[in-house]
């Protein structure tokens, strides 16, 4: 499948429990509560998913705007 | 090369664990990768070294320098690409893994470098290991991950041809950078903020294994795949409480571990990667953390709320997990001893997955991730496709086994939790483990005859009537007179209506009638109930209430409790009777009052087939035979004298009964031991710890002694073993279980920091259960329940207490369990460990208290509105909120008119309440250390009192303390007092004995004993006219004339029991100077000594007395002193006969005057056959405690020469006529062999004979006993002399 940026956010939001309009492009998600462990879990189900992000690049780039960069990169 | 800079925080612990251990090779970190199918040789090269280029951290040299550590990367350190073909190797995969292993095993200098190594082994074609191994100081777990992965990638991008670049790693600069920055940062203060308060009130953490946790040169390592369910239901049940499943593994595993530390909290390591969002998130360094997480599980709330709640702490601590645990450590002061942040750590790692590399099967083995202090709990895996636990342990701490059961045990404990409500309803053990913990571990049946003591004391009657069945102070018993005699009191007390399941009292002092009477009472058909002479009446007046007794056998009824009941031993027959049916095995034999929570003693009825067991498995297992002498010393109240009393009586062996007293003298153990060549005795351990203090029992030679009552130190049992030659075996049981229920032979090779209380006798069980009765498994502390024929038929009259203890056993239906309050856990091999109380009962000396008796017993007293009681250091404390009319003395007072001594509290707090946590509970924490104080009595007086007071000061930790301040009411307790006599020893050469410490525990009291036992120690103790005690001036001395050793400390004991009023002197022999010319005659001493008693006391009178030779010198120097027309008084012999007695008989040897040494330091030359030279005699003396041992060897040989001598004199005297009074003190015991010896020969000699008789020996009339039976004879005589003052 492909993601959408949307997902993306709402995926994040779900896993640190917030509101998805609360998070930021910008915003540093280890502020909002992203952890290792939740970086797992997201990991994991996007791995299921086919979305093309991994552990690594989750821990290494903690803002969405870096994380969509990314996928549109290898989406592309 | 760039300039060095300094170690990073996360590195720099690392550096100082290192350097503590600089040869221990656990730094180093590795893995290797199992990589079937073809490989590219030459495009593998160049990733490995590609990859090698871009992660400095391989390339890292370090430098000790003057400013501390630093570092600097040093190209020329990379590593490179090793190949090492093993294909022509017949075993290649044996020996890479040897060289793996090597690798792994040698410990780098990282100043030297290089840090990094990279291997490829060729095992086939197509299979291949690839180990990689780098320091710790240059990688962490995470990094060893980026590095392998990179690898992975950059190979996978030269076979496809694409000469790509990827991602790159990262540099280290930016680690440290962010290093340097976080340093100076407001967050970090902050952080180490939140830690403390995170962190605060926790208690010292608990291992699941005992030892110290510093890291080993390796580790045991069990590794097992979670099956493929675990991993289905651990990811279901994380999604459905909204959780990271390596949250609900920690938390799980948390759970588990808090099973077996035993405490309400554990505190677990969790590794903190430390690189999200970081600039470390692509560089290979060491960056990881470990976070110290406190996990409390409520087991009966809902898993979900406790999975949710673990989660919730770990991501808040995560979020301040750059704060280094090193610092965190110092920052709680948790450095020193044995003092860590944490314990286990559990480290679920879902990113450590073999990388995917084209065209290979590949397969990941970690061969080290750094030290291993106590046990790490890893998690390898997603948990979707794989997921492996693995158990690294410091071997230090654990066995390779249970290192291997903690795996499966804590696979099979994740897999039930994952499936259950709460965690209570969780087991710790397997099923396999269940079920060893009930049978495996407690297959004890063994074959049991129908029988009952009473038939098998009267079998070995039979079988050896000339046998010797009981000695007591030179008494002797055959088991024919030992029939005669119980048989007639077995008919006597069947006339009295005593028979099956009746009570009969026995209220005697140790003593042959003590042991016919409890035979005596079994052979009538009844059971026996000791009592204790020293128990208040009131006490043994509710014992008699409720266990209503038929007959009491006792020598009086001084308290009047008894009446009716009362039999005299002066009463009962000594012949006669016949025979009278035999009981039955399951009646009662005896019934042992111990404390009770509930206020009262309770009696608990043991039957015959229970001890029988005990006994007949006691026999057989240290194969008992008729050479056996077994010392009876035990008060029969403590059911340990059960066996001491049957267990040679069915054997055929003797029974040794130690006088009474004697069971808490150290020196008068020792001596018993050689001189009835005990082979087999008990001790408590607190009482082996002082007998082993004592010097008597150095060398001291036994078959077995036994060892229970309280936990016996493995200290105490190697110190057993370096001094004692003999077996040491630890029992353990209830009075509840018929004596002893467990065994374990604590020899000099048993090496257990906690000697166990090990394994079951015959046909018993002991089974360690959970809070919800389950078994657990070893290691895990349970309640130790006890099963089988030995367990008593319950308490005597409490049917409701009964039911309390002795439960349904759930496993075994028709069978009853006892519930012992007692903590235990299995060892791996079975052996059980006991780790103290559940409850408030306690042990002080080994004897057993319920706290909550004498918790009952104040509120009864009125003196208190509320209370409580503690056992601190071995010291019973009463907590008391007082009500009207409290004082500490009405208190003590009051609870001593119903409870033994040893239950009267050695510390009163008042409090205004009792302290209380947030839920209402008793907070026992917060109660107060107690205080002993003063009871104040004046300052001591004397340099002696002085420096006494000192040493209670000391050991009491009491400031001040007066002269009349009570060494045991001031918290001494029997440990403490041993303390006491050996700094006693220490200050003044020798001690008035633990004895005197009981009888004078004040100040001023055991300092006037220290005076009298160190009377003779100074030079001046050799002196001709020495003081032996000081009294009035103007009462007329006593003078007492040496033995034949020629001095007069032997008299200390019997000076101090004369009228205070009265100074004694000791008139000893010239000729203990070695210089001195030798007396020509007894009649030259004599005028020699009238001379010297004139100078003392002018005119006179002259009270005279002495002890065998003396008794003959104080005769001839009566005459002197008449003939130079001086009035002598008192004329007193101890046991001393005419010369012409002595005439024909043989002089003494050298070797005899030798040994006469021995009984003129107090010691019984008879028990010391193997001491025969000079050297031998004196080397033992020094070692003793003798005050002689401190005197110059020249002087010891002065008394030889002085023994020698008077023998001599006294051989070649002629008396001559006294013309007043001869008081003789016969020794009534002694002489049996010369009958002759009366005091009647010396009718020729004196004007007039005054005869008194003592029931002791010649060799004990100086002694403590005879003492204070003959001073008062001495003092009335004396008394009756008018005091005419010259």
């Amino acid at each position: 499948m492909t993601l959408t940026l949307q997902q993306l956010r709402a995926d994040i939001a779900a896993i640190i429990e917030q509101d998805a309009s609360a998070i930021g492009d910008g915003d540093n998600l280890i502020d909002l509560g992203l952890d290792s462990m939740r970086v797992m879990n997201l990991a994991v189900q996007w791995e299921e998913q086919g979305v093309p992000l991994d552990f690594a690049d989750l821990i290494e780039v903690p803002t969405v705007a870096g994380l969509w960069a990314i996928v549109e990169q290898r989406q592309g | 090369m760039m300039p060095a800079v300094p170690l990073t925080e996360a590195q720099s612990g690392l550096w100082y664990a290192q350097r503590l251990d600089p040869l221990n090779p656990i730094f180093n970190t590795g893995q290797y990768l199992d990589l079937r199918g073809p490989l590219d040789l030459a495009a593998f090269r160049t990733a490995v070294d590609r990859a090698g280029e871009e992660a400095e951290a391989l390339a890292l040299r370090f430098i000790d320098s003057p400013e501390g550590p630093r570092q600097v990367i040093d190209p020329a350190l990379r590593p490179r690409l090793h190949f090492v073909d093993l294909t022509d190797d017949p075993d290649p995969e044996g020996a890479a893994l040897a060289a793996i292993r090597q690798d792994m095993a040698t410990a780098i200098a990282p100043e030297r470098g290089p840090v990094a190594r990279q291997v490829l082994y060729r095992l086939a074609a197509d299979r291949h290991f690839w180990a990689q191994q780098v320091h710790h100081f240059a990688i962490d777990g995470y990094g060893m991950v980026l590095l392998t992965a990179r690898i992975a990638e950059l190979y996978g991008l030269l076979l496809a041809g694409k000469d790509g670049a990827g991602r790159p790693l990262a540099p280290l600069a930016g680690v440290w950078e962010e290093d340097a920055a976080y340093r100076t940062s407001p967050e970090r203060e902050a952080d180490a903020a939140w830690w403390r308060a995170a962190m605060e009130g926790a208690d010292e953490v608990v291992g699941m294994a005992q030892g110290k946790a510093t890291s080993a040169f390796g580790f045991h390592r069990f590794a097992q795949v979670l099956p493929a369910l675990t991993r289905e239901t651990l990811l279901k049940r994380a999604k459905a409480a909204g959780l990271a499943w390596p949250d609900v593994l920690t938390a799980l595993v948390s759970a588990y571990v808090r099973r077996f530390t035993g405490t309400d909290e554990v505190v677990i390591g969790v590794p903190h990667m430390g690189r999200m969002g970081s600039a470390s998130a692509r560089v290979p360094a060491m960056v990881m953390n470990v976070l110290p997480l406190r996990v409390a599980p409520d087991e009966a709330a809902p898993l979900a709320d406790f999975l949710d709640t673990v989660a919730r702490d770990i991501a808040a601590a995560r979020k301040h997990g750059r704060y280094r645990s090193e610092q965190l450590r110092r920052d709680l002061g948790l450095i020193g001893g044995n003092r860590r942040l944490h314990g286990p750590l559990v480290n679920v790692q879902p990113y450590d997955r073999p990388p995917r590399m084209a065209g290979l099967e590949v397969t990941l083995h970690v061969t080290g991730t750094g030290p291993v202090e106590d046990i790490n709990f890893t998690f390898r895996g997603d948990a979707v496709n794989a997921l492996t636990v693995e158990v690294d342990a410091n071997p230090n701490l654990y066995g390779a086994e249970e290192v291997a059961a903690h795996g499966h045990r804590l696979s099979v404990f994740i897999a039930r939790a994952l499936e259950a409500e709460r965690l209570a309803d969780v087991p710790s053990a397997t099923p396999e483990e269940a079920a060893a913990e009930l049978e495996t571990f407690n297959a004890s049946a063994h074959p049991l005859p129908e029988t009952t003591l009473a038939e098998l004391i009267e079998r070995t009657m039979a079988a050896t009537p000339d046998a010797e069945a009981l000695r007591f102070e030179g008494e002797s018993l055959s088991y024919a007179d030992l029939d005669r005699r119980t048989r007639a009191l077995a008919a006597a007390l069947r006339e009295r209506g005593v028979g099956a399941e009746s009570l009969v009292a026995v209220a005697l002092p140790r003593s042959l009638e003590l042991v016919i009477a409890l035979v005596a009472v079994l052979r009538a058909g009844g059971a026996y109930l000791p009592l204790d002479l020293d128990h208040p009446p009131a006490r043994i007046a509710t014992i008699l209430r409720n266990a209503r007794p038929a007959v009491v056998l006792a020598q009086d009824d001084p308290h009047g409790v008894y009446g009716e009941m009362l039999l005299t031993p002066g009463d009962w027959p000594q012949a006669g009777g016949g025979l009278v049916p035999p009981p039955q095995p399951d009646h009662a034999a005896y019934v042992i009052y111990t404390s009770g929570s509930t206020g009262e003693p309770k009696g608990v009825l043991v039957t015959h087939r229970a001890i029988v067991n005990r006994l007949l498995w006691m026999g057989a297992h240290y194969a008992i035979g008729p050479r056996d002498r077994i010392l009876q010393k035990t008060p029969a109240t403590f059911d340990v004298s059960v066996w001491e009393f049957f267990l040679p009586l069915i054997h055929g062996a003797t029974l040794v009964v130690a006088p009474p007293g004697a069971h808490r003298d150290p020196a008068a153990i020792a001596a018993l031991i050689r001189a009835e060549s005990i082979t087999t005795l008990h001790f408590v351990p607190s009482m082996l710890s002082a007998f082993l203090d004592s010097p008597e029992s150095d060398e001291i030679e036994t078959t077995r002694v036994f060892c229970s009552g309280e936990e016996l130190p493995a200290d105490l049992r190697d110190r057993f073993h370096r001094r004692v030659r003999a077996e040491l075996h630890n029992l353990y049981g209830p009075t509840e279980a018929a004596v002893d229920v467990s065994f374990w032979p604590a020899s000099a090779v048993d090496t257990s920091r906690s000697v166990p209380i090990g394994f079951p006798v015959w046909n018993t069980r002991l089974v360690i259960l959970d809070e919800q009765r389950r078994p657990v498994p070893p290691g895990v502390v349970g309640q130790l329940y006890l099963g089988g024929v030995q367990l008593a038929r319950g308490y005597v009259g409490r049917p409701d207490l009964t039911a309390e203890r002795f439960i349904a056993d759930p496993f075994h239906p028709g069978e009853r369990l006892y519930m012992t309050g007692d903590l235990a856990r299995r060892r791996p091999d079975g052996a059980v460990v006991f780790l103290g109380r559940s409850d408030h009962q306690v042990k002080v000396r080994g004897l057993r208290i319920e706290l909550g008796e004498i918790e009952a017993a104040i509120a009864a007293s009125g003196l208190a509105r509320a209370a409580t009681v503690l056992a601190r250091d071995g010291r019973l404390v009463a907590y008391v909120v007082p009500d009207a009319g409290y004082s500490a003395e009405a208190l003590r007072a009051e609870l001593a008119k119903t409870m033994p001594d040893y239950m009267v509290p050695a510390a009163m707090v008042e409090l205004e309440a009792l302290p209380v946590t947030a839920n209402g509970k008793l907070d026992r924490k917060a109660l107060p250390e107690p205080v002993f104080a003063s009871a104040g009595g004046g300052a001591p007086a004397s340099a002696t009192e002085r420096q006494l007071a000192a040493l209670y000061a000391e050991l009491l930790g009491v400031p001040e303390i007066g002269r009349e301040d009570d060494f045991f009411s001031l918290g001494g307790d029997s440990l403490l007092a041993v303390q006491l006599t050996l700094r006693i020893r220490e200050v003044w050469g020798r001690d008035p004995g633990l004895a005197a410490l009981f009888e004078y525990p004040d100040v001023a009291g055991l300092a006037a004993r220290i005076d009298v036992a160190t009377a003779g120690d100074a030079a001046d103790g050799l002196a001709p006219l020495i003081t032996l005690a000081r009294g009035a001036d103007d009462v007329p001395p006593l003078f007492l004339v040496h033995p034949a050793g020629g001095l007069c400390w032997g008299y200390r004991t019997l000076a101090q029991a004369l009228d205070p009023r009265r100074t004694v002197y000791g008139l000893q022999a010239p000729t203990l100077d070695p210089a001195a010319p030798a007396p020509e005659s007894i009649e030259a001493l004599a005028a020699d000594y009238a001379r010297r008693m004139i100078e003392a006391w002018g005119d006179g009178p002259y009270h005279l007395a002495g002890w065998s030779v003396g008794g003959i010198i104080a005769q001839a120097a009566a005459v002197e002193l008449r003939a130079l027309g001086r009035e002598p008084g008192l004329v007193a012999m101890l046991d001393s006969y005419p010369a012409e007695c002595w005439r024909a008989e043989p002089e003494p040897t050298q070797s005899q005057a030798l040994r006469a040494l021995l009984a003129v330091a107090g010691y019984d030359p008879e028990a010391y056959p193997q001491l025969e030279t000079r050297d031998q005699v004196l080397a033992f003396l020094r070692h003793g405690d003798s005050a002689l041992g401190n005197l110059p060897g020249q002087a010891l040989d002065g008394v030889v020469r002085t023994v020698l001598d008077t023998n001599r004199l006294v051989r070649g005297h002629h008396h001559r006529r006294y013309d007043g009074v001869l008081t003789h003190i016969r020794a009534g015991k002694d002489h049996a062999s010369r009958p002759q010896l009366q005091p009647e020969l010396w009718a020729a000699h004196a004007a007039r004979l005054d005869c008194i008789s003592v029931p002791f020996l010649h060799s004990q009339l100086t002694g403590p006993e005879a003492s204070a039976m003959i001073a008062p004879l001495l003092s009335q005589r004396m008394a009756a002399r008018p005091l005419v003052r010259a």
